[in-house]
């Protein structure tokens, strides 16, 4: 980068070794790395002024929701035409690409800057997936090159002008959240993603509490896979029994045209609208349990893309808008502490 | 609570209180002993649910030297205090904040459930 302050070294152009009045390799290796270090959080704090809104989303336990929301994030706020980034943290599991329809793109490097691979509707990702040789061999780094990719992979790359970026965390409060809530400038907050089962719920209050150590807001709780809408038909006017989780019974009754509905809580409800409640965050909605986000997430195609009026994308549309109420409401401010 | 608040302007920390100034104006004082027996975190809370553990959480927070704590503010709907002593976990909704400067219970007379079902 030519308006770098420091002019001595061009990655690329000079060999380490050769370099005038080097006092001894090891020194010269130092400088490099503080030199590297330093153009990097200067990246970074440029970063932060090009993007807008960061929101990060994390879950205390995996596997409930947490790509599938921030990628549904993403493309709902590209439609309302917003210039949207998804940077994929997880290095043992990286699946945004493959929801996004990125499978088995590469790192794409140009000018010893990283740029995006860009999915539906414009949206620019970064994954760690892109530095898989395949998708099978998980990278199984640890510790302090773990996070230094991380570091690299926000100081490094190309994101242009984002109104939205969007982080992916893998699950769990571990030292990923930390690591980029200290590197990227003004982080607006975190969206927690849990489904409403006790182990789920208890994880997330962890999320929560890390959430303040952090020093990043809680934006708030999504509950993911809340109840399954099982749609049939039956006599008119007759009245339908189902046996549903826990030993209950539930009913309905059949409409003039024989249609009627169920709604099973698979696991529990209302779990995270409570876990919420008892840690004073906002409650951002709930998703309903719908097996097109298993599909979508396998070929690609967003549920709220392929399906754009179906029940789980307009409660998609209520948890995106709640988030932009939280996004709007400025940052408490006005509130003078003295 | 579906109450519509007024927007907290101004939070003055006292020797052993906090006095809060509204956005009309209007202000009110509340101290940091009942500020504190109303934390709202996970721990704090259940031993509100009974009156004799109540009391005793009372007696807990009156008997920390008085001191002023460190405020921050959470996002834009809460704000956080951090004590030399004691618990700081708690993040107070503005809500609570609210109930508190007004004398209302801040629980709503609800108990505290774990897990909340
Ligand atoms: N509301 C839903 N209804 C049905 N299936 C869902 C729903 N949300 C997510 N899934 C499916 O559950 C699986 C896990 O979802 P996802 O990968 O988004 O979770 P995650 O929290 O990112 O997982 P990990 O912790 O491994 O990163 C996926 O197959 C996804 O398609
Ligand atoms: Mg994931």
């Amino acid at each position: 980068m030519s308006d770098s302050p420091v002019s001595m070294h061009t990655p690329g152009n000079e060999p380490t070794d050769e370099a005038p009045n080097a006092a001894d390799p090891a020194q010269q290796k130092q400088m490099e790395q503080a030199y590297a270090q330093m153009k990097r959080k200067m990246s970074m704090a440029e970063i932060g002024r090009k993007i807008k809104h960061k929101i990060m989303v994390l879950s205390g336990k995996g596997g409930v929701g947490k790509s599938t929301v921030s990628t549904g994030l993403a493309v709902a706020l590209a439609q309302q035409g917003h210039k949207v980034g998804i940077l994929d943290i997880d290095i043992t599991g990286p699946n945004v690409p493959k929801m996004m329809g990125l499978d088995g793109r590469k790192l794409h490097v140009e000018g010893g800057r990283i740029h995006p691979a860009q999915g539906h509707l414009g949206v620019k990702v970064i994954s760690m997936a892109f530095l898989l040789e395949d998708e099978d061999t998980p990278v199984v780094w640890r510790g302090p090159i773990k996070l230094g990719a991380i570091q690299q992979f926000i100081g490094d790359v190309e994101w242009g002008e984002l109104d939205y970026l969007i982080i992916d965390f893998p699950p769990g409060t571990s030292d990923e959240p930390l690591t980029v809530a200290q590197s990227l400038p003004d982080i607006d907050g975190m969206v927690i993603v849990t489904t409403p089962q006790d182990v789920a719920l208890l994880d997330s209050r962890k999320s929560i509490s890390f959430a303040s150590s952090l020093k990043v807001p809680v934006l708030g709780v999504v509950e993911n896979m809340s109840g399954y809408t099982i749609h049939g038909k039956g006599t008119p006017g007759s009245t339908v029994e189902i046996a549903a989780p826990a030993g209950r019974t539930l009913s309905a009754v059949c409409d003039e045209e024989g249609k009627f509905n169920i709604t099973l809580d698979i696991f529990k409800e209302g779990g995270g609208r409570s876990t919420a409640e008892e840690f004073g965050v906002p409650f951002l909605g709930a998703l309903p349990f719908d097996p097109g986000f298993v599909r979508g997430g396998d070929d690609g195609v967003h549920r709220i893309v392929s399906e754009p009026d179906g029940a789980s994308a307009i409660a998609f549309a209520k948890v995106v808008s709640s988030v932009q109420s939280q996004l709007a409401q400025g940052s408490g401010s006005s509130l003078e502490i003295i | 609570m579906a109450e519509e608040i007024l927007e907290l302007r101004k939070l003055e920390r006292r020797d052993n209180d906090m006095e809060l100034t509204y956005e009309d104006g209007t202000s009110f004082v509340v101290t940091y002993d009942d500020l504190r027996h109303a934390c709202p975190c996970a721990k704090c809370s259940p031993l509100r649910n009974e009156d004799e553990m109540s009391m005793q959480l009372r007696r807990t927070v009156e008997a920390y030297p008085k001191q002023k704590p460190m405020v921050q503010t959470v996002g834009n709907y809460a704000i956080s205090f951090e004590w030399a002593t004691g618990c700081s976990s708690g993040i107070y909704r503005f809500e609570r904040i609210w109930d508190l400067a007004h004398r209302n219970d801040p629980d709503r007379g609800r108990p505290y459930v774990h897990g909340a079902w």
